[in-house]
């Protein structure tokens, strides 16, 4: 099972663990994994429309999925995924 | 923090901050600078690089503490949350703004933004004593 490490203010979506594992040969399926394993966590990644929240980034080891296949990016179980927000602003 | 803030004046400064969470109660052990790179003036605009967050969780989990928050400067103004803050922002960390003075650190607020992104609650800050 691949790898998903969670960040500090989620832990408390998936029994306070900093990282979980998951099934799935796309990042989509891990993540789908996880959220049904921890539902309480979907609406902090998930928009009400089922897609990744816009400040939602997930990196394949060292890779943004963006510049790969997206949610489709294939996963093996010797992957880490991890959740990083975009994060901006000014006065 | 507040160095980093009166360094990068008059433009914006961004970092993160790493430490402890126990209950509502977070505590700031490290505060990391990172770079600016929103693109044109930065003198009231800042932009994180997703992998230098990355890069931040990594080292809080390497030191065993947690990626608790960003911080950013507001040159010139007060420290505030804006419109601008908020909506680019995420709900899940704790935004300190440090208002800097003609070049000199003024005062500092935390912010905390909701699940939705259309507000934010004030947190109580407390100083380390010196």
């Amino acid at each position: 099972m691949a790898k998903v490490l969670i960040p500090t203010p989620l832990r408390q979506y998936v029994d306070k663990k900093d990282v979980v594992e998951a099934s799935g040969a796309s990042v989509a399926e891990v993540l789908t994994g996880v959220v049904t394993a921890h539902p309480s966590l979907k609406k902090q990644i998930y928009s009400d429309e089922g897609k990744l929240r816009s400040f939602v980034n997930v990196y394949v080891n060292d890779e943004d999925i963006r510049y790969l296949d997206k949610e489709k990016t294939a996963v093996t179980d010797a992957d880490t995924l991890s959740i990083v927000p975009s994060i901006a602003g000014g006065r | 923090m507040v160095a980093h803030a009166e360094a990068t004046y008059p433009n914006e400064c961004c970092g993160v901050m790493l430490g402890s969470i126990d209950g509502d109660s977070k505590s700031v052990t490290i505060a990391t600078p990172l770079e600016n790179v929103s693109a044109g003036s930065q003198t009231a605009r800042y932009q994180l690089r997703p992998e230098d967050l990355l890069h931040a969780d990594r080292e809080a989990r390497r030191l065993k503490l947690d990626l608790i928050g960003i911080y950013h400067s507001h040159p010139d103004c007060d420290a505030y949350f804006s419109e601008t803050d908020l909506k680019n922002s995420c709900p899940w960390y704790s935004f300190v703004v440090l208002s800097v003075q003609n070049g000199k650190f003024h005062h500092a607020n935390s912010w905390l933004p909701n699940a939705e992104q259309t507000a934010s609650e004030k947190e109580e800050l407390i100083w380390p004593k010196s």
